[in-house]
């Protein structure tokens, strides 16, 4: 029995006192009422979703400490399981069941036409989890109370349906806050599935998120499954999206893997109609790794725990430990064949620069068929002399890479490293480098080639893994729309993490538009369902490293181009300073799609995207989760009809012209 | 913004039973105490001097934001949008919810000064309290409470006026607020402060939101305000 299944068999239903808090609060308040039963009693309609793990007890804010030691690549790399199908009592259904206890709802879009075929439940509950051999287990939140959450398995075709379950602490000593909206990131999904940052619910109430699991484009595309094939995803990942707390429930745990296979990426690697053959069957050659950033109290053994510290609301250098799948610095026995790797940045803060090292130290090549979900048209090469070194993967953003094994010899160990980030802490003194050039701490995990392959390899990557959609085009005497993500540090004003929207006129005579904090209620955009607009992020902050991970729901974009301001302003950098920057093969719009877009400070990424299929409200933000929470997110919404667009962009026009801002739409684009 | 829970509260509910410190600087059952915050003495806008913890947190649900009296940029509209939340929550404010602003520049700001700023700006109200003290202490006193753990935010006496902090001390819930986003999105924050809710508030809340968003799609055809 492992030591973290004996500590938690020892916590018994209602025992939430450790002795040491108890000593501690004997001191403080006098023991005798608060450990009097009647008194449990009595709290027992506030504490309905308590659950039976003991809260953590936290360490001091100050020093920040520095994470126990661990020793490197001693636990074997976790495969997050599946989640398992399951009948939901009461029936899901397409209006909210608030009787049955459901958070309230808009009823399900296209509920008829997509009848979910498939159920899960995933409760939200606390629980323990160890990330290290060395480490006593830590007090997290979790999807059935596992980090990461359960993987969903599912395929293009087959409708789901998750039941979201709300069974958080009603009163916890951690730093998570208990309401929660969940969203699939990537999804093309309706509104009031999407976990819009404004529909959070409480315990104990549950909530129905509808996947239609169909590719975009729906409305112009049938056939089975419905939708543009080409509009194919298949890495997603899902996560809380609670307002002004997503970095610390994110951090806490609340995440998981959602991946969705087709014809051309079918859950087998044999030979069938459409497949082009990846690496495929689900952690034995397709294996998810779902990074984090963490730090932990030091162990505390009168309570059994490594409790995780609470770094958010810091910045960068706020975590001094690396996970995968929720372990610190694992292993992977591998064999001589290739891989698909599913890197996954769970965030919650800070973006991953990977590079691939042999037993000697030297670079090999690692070749990226996916970024966001997306496939490539054209697989592009991560390597030493490929022109692209290394290989960022931004919050929330997930890029797929494979890696050919059969290149290694039997024995051989072969590491990933990051390379942009404070080097983790391992333990003093700091042990070898794994590999010449690879310092132990910059390690984030290690393979090792144990054999020649069983399961025959799969042929070699193709040189096109796929058709893309058209880019939209653009609509003729529409303007592009300008997202302003800025950063106003520390003067007089404080700090403020804010969007602004404009139009690119406005923006092009060194914009005035306001910049404004999130509000679930305020609507800054207005377009119409089956329309197509350019979009233009902006990042006005001066210092580069200020970089704003832009994540967009609803639908994936093309970027047209990145420029970069030759004369750096604060204020928005006028057309001829804009130096344009080539584009990696995995965001240039004619190779690939996305839906997390990187923008580093005084960068500008024109972009082009469709609104297909479904109705609502929706958001743009910053993925950097203490971004998002400071309010550096927006909310658009999608109409059904030019009537309704028409009225409602004339609303926004008549809200800014009262906030003192000039008009966004011009009469032509009103629709 | 960081939280710090030492214990899980399940002691009373109801924060006054424990408010009667029977001995100066000891913590609420599920506070940190004067370890966070320290029990510095400090003085309001009234010339009045009273211990930071023992006084004006322990066991009350609070409002924290930072200021100064000649402060022209955030602090005005900071200050205005804070009298709007104590226009919405009067009936809390002074009994079991508490608003203090408290001096960034201290050697400027004496009691006399906070007091004439709280007067221009309408802020002289029950149970909103503006201090003042001794340099070193406020200045332990805003890092404890309002650190990020990032120099360029915390090492700036400026950087932190556009945070306001929403502590309940009896149970010792951390948040904290953008005080010029919406009124709507800060009273939302301020009452995720509030004691747990009961199963059956929960039911009867998420029943009334349903109700609302229902009468909105038939009056707009989207939702609004819910």
């Amino acid at each position: 029995m492992s030591r973290s299944k004996q500590k938690e068999s020892k916590e018994k239903p209602g025992h939430k006192l450790t002795r040491r808090s108890m000593l501690k609060m004997g001191a403080a308040a006098g023991a005798v009422t608060i450990l009097s039963p009647t008194i449990l009693t009595s709290r027992k309609s506030t504490v309905y979703a308590q659950g039976t793990v003991a809260e953590p007890v936290l360490c001091p804010p100050t020093p920040v400490p520095q994470s126990p030691p661990h020793t490197p690549f001693v636990d074997d790399l976790p495969i997050p399981s599946p989640a398992i199908p399951q009948f939901l009592s009461p029936t899901p259904t397409e209006a909210a069941n608030i009787g049955g206890g459901e958070a309230a709802r808009d009823p399900h879009q296209r509920w008829a036409e997509f009848t979910p075929a498939v159920t899960y439940q995933l409760e939200m509950k606390a629980g323990t989890h160890q990330f290290h051999r060395d480490y006593l287990p830590s007090y997290i939140w979790g999807f059935n109370g596992k980090y990461p959450g359960p993987t969903i398995l599912n395929a293009y075709g087959i409708p789901s349906l998750v039941r979201f379950k709300n069974s958080l602490p009603t009163s916890t000593s951690s730093f998570g806050t208990n309401t929660s909206t969940i969203h699939l990131h990537n999804g093309h999904t309706a509104s009031e599935s999407d976990g819009f940052a404004g529909d959070f619910f409480a315990p104990p109430l549950f909530k129905d998120n509808h996947y239609a699991n169909a590719y975009a484009g729906i409305d112009d595309f049938g056939g089975f499954p419905k939708g543009d094939p080409r509009e194919a995803q298949f890495t997603y990942w899902y996560h809380d999206h609670m307002m002004a707390e997503t970095a610390n429930n994110n951090y806490l745990g609340l995440n998981g893997v959602y991946l969705l296979y087709n014809d051309k990426c079918p859950p087998w690697e044999f030979s069938t109609p459409g497949s082009i053959r990846l690496p495929a069957y689900y952690g034995v050659t397709d294996i998810p790794l779902f990074l984090g950033f963490k730090r932990f109290c030091a162990t505390d053994a009168t309570n059994g725990r490594t409790e995780m510290f609470q770094v958010v609301g810091a910045a960068a250098p706020g975590t001094d430990k690396f996970t995968v799948n929720g372990k610190i610095q694992p292993k992977l026995a591998v064999r001589r064949r290739k891989y698909r790797f599913r890197l996954i940045n769970s965030g919650v803060v800070l973006n991953w620069n990977f590079s691939l090292h042999g037993p000697t130290g030297a670079q090999k090549p690692m070749t990226v068929i996916a970024s966001d979900g997306n496939l490539l048209r054209t697989p592009a090469d991560v390597s030493a002399t490929s022109g692209f070194p290394t290989l960022e993967v931004h919050v929330a953003s997930r890029m797929d890479v494979i890696i050919d094994f059969s290149q290694f010899n039997i024995g051989d160990s072969v590491y990933l490293k990051e390379n942009t980030q404070t080097p983790q802490f391992v333990s003093t003194p700091t042990p070898p480098d794994a590999a010449p050039g690879v310092p132990i701490g910059t390690v984030v995990m290690r393979f090792d080639v144990i054999g020649n392959t069983i399961i025959p390899d799969t042929p070699p990557i193709p040189s096109t893994l796929t058709d893309l959609p058209p880019i939209p085009a653009a609509a003729p005497g529409v303007d592009p729309f300008e997202w302003g993500f800025r950063f106003i540090p520390g003067q007089a004003d404080g700090n403020n993490f804010r969007v602004s929207h404009s139009s690119v006129a406005e923006s092009n005579a060194n914009h005035t538009a306001t910049f404004l904090p999130f509000d679930p209620f305020r609507v800054d955009h207005v377009v119409l369902r089956g329309s197509t607009e350019e979009w233009i992020i902006r990042n006005d902050t001066l210092a580069g490293a200020w970089l704003h991970p832009v994540h967009i729901h609803l639908e994936e974009g093309r970027i047209l181009e990145r420029t970069v301001c030759s004369v750096p302003s604060a204020t928005g950098c006028l057309p001829a300073n804009r130096t344009p920057v080539a584009l990696l093969p995995w965001e240039d719009g004619n190779n690939a799609r996305r839906d997390v877009y990187p923008v580093p400070g005084q960068h500008r990424l024109r972009i082009r995207l469709a609104f297909r299929d479904f109705h609502g409200r929706y958001l743009i933000h910053c993925h950097n989760m203490n971004h998002e929470d400071a309010f550096m997110m927006v909310r658009w919404d999608v109409v059904e009809s030019m009537a309704e667009l028409h009225k409602r962009r004339e609303q926004i026009n008549a809200e800014r012209i009262a906030r003192g801002e000039a008009p966004l739409y011009k009469k032509e684009e009103l629709g | 913004m960081r939280r710090r829970k030492f214990f899980i509260n399940l002691g009373s509910d109801n924060p006054s039973s424990d408010l009667r410190a029977p001995v100066q600087g000891v913590p609420h059952v599920a506070s940190p105490g004067p370890a966070i915050f320290t029990n510095a003495l400090v003085r309001t806008q009234e010339n009045k001097t009273v211990r930071f913890y023992d006084d004006l947190i322990r066991g009350k649900q609070v409002l924290i934001n930072l200021m100064y009296a000649t402060c022209e940029g955030a602090c005005p509209l900071v200050t205005a949008n804070l009298v709007k939340v104590h226009e919405a929550l009067k009936d809390r404010m002074g009994k079991d919810l508490f608003m203090y602003s408290m001096t960034v520049k201290p050697e400027e700001d004496d009691p006399a000064a906070l007091k004439s700023y709280a007067q221009m700006h309408r802020a002289l109200r029950p149970g909103w309290t503006f201090l003042t003290g001794d340099p070193y202490d406020l200045e332990t006193i805003r890092y404890r409470l309002f650190a990020m753990n990032h120099i360029a935010i915390d090492t700036n006496i400026y950087g932190h006026t556009s945070f306001l902090l929403i502590i309940n001390d009896a149970t010792n819930r951390w948040l904290h607020v953008d005080p010029l986003a919406s009124m709507s999105t800060v009273l939302r924050k301020i009452s995720w402060a509030d004691p747990p809710k009961t199963r059956e508030q929960i039911m009867e809340e998420n029943k009334k939101l349903q109700q609302q968003i229902d009468l909105e799609r038939k009056m707009f055809g989207y939702r609004m305000n819910s």
